[in-house]
């Protein structure tokens, strides 16, 4: 009964250091209480933070997310390239498929494409382990949205829940460099989100080693009036070039499609094989331009 | 029946009344009458004394130096019912003094808090806010009582000008032009009612302030020993508020000013012998 | 810190500008970030610093203007807004994890009609001036502003430096920015269009105008 009525007096005197701390407990009193396991931040109560003064220097001095550290004991290698862009028809969303640690390919057949639900993919690029962990996660939270909200989460709001929870860990080692794509009422949406906490909307991204090359092969094919066709095989000629150029992309290219009725999973296609298809087109392509270019009587035919 | 639902703050009688809050109220009914007058020059305020007598010595109390203007409003203190709780709030208090001391700490401590996080004086009405969410608080968590005491806030900010406000035991609090707690306070408002003018000058103010204090007032002729008095104006060179806590010299030559009394010169009493310090003739009148 | 911003007063005014850029490392990610928020209906701010920081410290800051409003029905005046910033990265700066926010606070004091400015870092440092910079901004503009700027400019004259300062930047600094303005008056926060020929002209002809996303830009040329 004492511990009751101590329980239930204490908050008559507010503890006035802080101003905004009278305040401060109000929405435990309301709908914002935990679900499950769910905290009201949104952490999972099995991410545990190293129980030391201060956890950010200490898991700085022994990972090694940024490769800045070589005394660090936990390196994260990592490459990978993965694009996204918005167009009239969509979004696509293509990648490679190489595991990397070191010089040594670990893996050449990885999903980088993670299937949030049937309306949210997200890329995964930096640290395998965290992307497919807290997208998972993040599908978890769309998953709850939509059974207590009865409608579909937008992709602003996925995205901002994944940033809010990665901020949260920031500086102790995460390393994710993301894409979330979607549908939602506001039409096609796209967001870049990483590890430091930045979320940016978007018409065009790359992320990764080798996000550099397809941002050279992207940004030249660009326009957001392509046809789905043109703008599949721009995604995938980007994957494929960058693939080809870095060391840490390649294998394969997944390529992804989203409509208004959900993502649609284009193919999977060899990065080396379509290397030389590509040539070979285009060397054709060339020949035939070089043709035209004679008769037409074009400057640079007649320098060639 | 009663007692089973008078004796805690937190239950509701069948009739759905928190007695102990109504309790607190009526204790305030018997306390000395604090009255204010809102014009658009500034705010006068009033307040009845009950402690009084001539042996009472009140030399070393917080009102023993009683009065001034702006900062000397701070140095001097205030007396028993009036009090300065920042550079433009005053307040009157009626009720259980040694609860009015509680609230006048707390709000001079939110004051405070304000102006370091926001640099700038607390908004009136954000002051009353804090002080009656506190007072609220005790209306709802067992095991405490309510605080005995009702207080009439004057004050000045940048976003509403001169404001007058009004809070009870039971955390309410309303804003107004003229208003009166304490003893014989409908019979005061009544008066007021009356007598109010949207476009009173201060002296009008004042002289109505007092006027309807020494109708309400058991005493026939009023004076410094019985009345406590104060305004909050604009400083006319800085436009900053500026408070005055009237010294008893100050508040008996006005008051004979309004042909309402205040003690004559003669009988003002040989008070130095309580050891004032520092020669002011405000202290004087005090241990009468 | 690629960042760069420029805050200008005037008569009965204030403008606020900020690059675009976003990305990571040597990537340009994006060229039409919005980097100004508006904190209420006669407050925004011009922020840069740490990525990830930046947008949470703004939304920190926004929802507890929004919530002082609420609460008191009145929004913060900004001399008071700014005191609130200030201590807020004061106190963070000691904690375990500090915010690494600068921003350019600016604001219109309904009260007094009077403009005000705020140059604030992560240090908590804050200071009320005419005029300012952070970033980039700092090495270049600042001396064209000590040069043109002058007590009681009109609003016309408050774009014309704004362009000055601009142009400084795009022609001295290595990195090509574009940039965003707003300008904050009695009337409350308009987006001004830089690229128009008449700013000033396009404000009162519809303050209401909405932005628009376009659905184009990848990374825009610099203007």
């Amino acid at each position: 009964m004492d511990t009751l009525v101590r329980q239930l007096s204490r908050p008559a005197v507010p503890v006035h250091g802080e101003d905004d701390e009278a305040y401060g407990n109000a929405a435990e009193w309301g709908s914002m209480g935990g679900y499950g396991n769910l905290s009201r931040t949104g952490a999972i109560s099995g991410m545990t933070v190293p129980r030391v003064l201060d956890p950010i220097s200490f898991l700085a001095t022994h990972t090694d997310n940024l490769s800045t550290n070589p005394e660090a004991k936990i390196k994260l290698a990592h490459g990978t390239t993965c694009l996204a862009f918005k167009f009239r028809g969509g979004i696509i969303v293509a990648v490679d498929s190489r595991a990397s640690a070191g010089s040594y390919i670990a893996s050449g057949t990885v999903k980088k494409v993670i299937e949030i639900n049937p309306y949210l993919l997200g890329t995964m690029a930096g640290g395998a382990a965290d992307c497919q962990y807290w997208e998972t996660y993040l599908g978890i939270r769309c998953r709850l949205y939509e059974l207590r909200n009865k409608e579909r989460i937008s992709v602003a709001a996925a995205s901002k829940i994944l940033t809010n929870l990665v901020y949260q860990y920031k500086g102790m080692g995460l390393s994710m460099g993301t894409m979330i794509a979607g549908w939602d009422k506001t039409g096609p949406a796209l967001f870049y989100v990483d590890s430091d906490g930045q979320r940016i909307k978007g018409n065009l991204f790359s992320v990764g080693s080798g996000s550099t090359f397809a941002y050279g092969v992207l940004d030249q094919g660009y326009s957001y009036d392509l046809s789905d066709e043109e703008a599949q095989d721009l995604g995938r000629r980007s994957i494929i070039a960058a693939g080809h150029r870095d060391g840490y992309s390649g294998n394969t290219c997944n390529l992804y499609h989203v409509r208004e009725n959900g993502w649609e999973f284009i193919g999977n296609y060899d990065v080396s094989q379509e290397w030389y298809k590509y040539n070979e087109k285009e060397k054709k392509a060339l020949e035939h331009a070089g043709k035209a270019g004679v008769q037409g009587g074009s400057p640079m035919a007649v320098e060639a | 029946m009663a007692r089973r639902y008078d004796s805690r703050t937190t239950i509701f009688s069948p009739e759905g009344r928190l007695f102990q809050v109504e309790y607190a109220m009526e204790a305030i009914s018997h306390a000395g009458t604090v009255l204010a007058v809102l014009s658009k020059e500034g705010i006068a305020l009033a307040a009845e004394k009950k402690v009084t007598g001539k042996l009472l010595d009140l030399s070393l109390a917080p009102g023993g130096q009683m009065g001034g203007e702006g900062n000397q409003a701070w140095l001097g203190g205030g007396g028993e019912k009036i009090f300065l709780l920042n550079n433009n709030i005053l307040a009157g208090l009626a009720g259980i003094t040694s609860d009015a001391n509680s609230l006048v700490n707390f709000s001079r401590n939110a004051a405070q808090q304000h102006l370091f996080t926001y640099d700038e004086d607390i908004p009136v009405e954000m002051l009353v806010q804090r002080l009656c969410d506190m007072k609220q608080g005790y209306t709802q968590f067992g095991g405490l009582r309510p605080f005995g005491v009702a207080l009439l806030y004057v004050g000045w900010d940048s976003l509403h000008g001169f404001q007058l406000y009004q809070s009870d035991p039971s955390g309410n609090y309303s804003g107004w032009k003229a208003t009166c707690i304490g003893a014989n306070h409908s019979s005061a408002t009544s008066l007021l009612k009356q007598d109010y003018k949207d476009d009173l000058t201060l002296e009008e103010a004042r002289s109505l302030c007092l006027k309807t204090m020494s109708k309400t007032m058991d005493s026939t002729k009023l004076g410094s020993e019985k009345l406590e008095f104060a305004t909050m104006t604009l400083d006319p060179k800085t436009k900053q508020p500026l408070a005055k806590i009237y010294r008893p010299n100050e508040l008996d030559a006005l008051l004979r000013q309004l042909e309402l009394g205040g003690t004559s010169d003669d009988q003002v009493g040989v008070g130095e012998a309580t050891g004032g310090g520092g020669g002011d003739e405000g202290n004087v009148a005090m241990s009468t | 810190m690629g960042d760069c911003s420029f805050g200008i007063t005037g008569k009965d005014f204030v403008i606020l500008a900020s690059d675009m850029n976003a990305g990571r490392g040597i990537i340009k990610m994006k060229s039409d970030e919005n980097k100004i928020r508006a904190l209420g209906p006669h407050l925004a701010m011009a922020y840069g610093g740490e990525t990830g920081d930046t947008e949470q410290f703004t939304d920190y800051v926004e929802r507890n203007m929004r919530l002082y409003h609420i609460r008191n029905h009145n929004a913060l005046l900004p001399p008071a807004a700014s005191a609130w910033i200030r201590r807020q990265l004061a106190q963070s700066l000691r904690s375990r994890k500090p915010y690494a926010v600068n921003l350019l606070l600016g604001g219109f004091d309904t009260t007094t009609s009077l403009p005000h400015l705020y140059w604030i870092d992560y240090l908590g440092t804050k200071a009320d001036i005419p005029y300012a910079a952070h970033g980039f901004g700092m090495y270049v503009a600042l001396s064209t502003m000590d040069k043109w700027w002058f007590e009681g400019m009109p609003k016309e004259k408050g774009v014309e430096l704004l362009r000055k300062c601009i142009n400084e930047v795009q022609s001295r600094i290595v990195v090509q920015f574009n940039f965003n303005c707003i300008l904050i008056d009695a009337d409350g926060v308009h987006q001004l269009d830089l690229s128009a020929s008449d700013p000033i002209a396009d404000l009162s002809r519809a303050p209401e105008k909405a932005e628009v996303e376009v659905p184009n830009p990848i990374i825009a040329a610099p203007a």
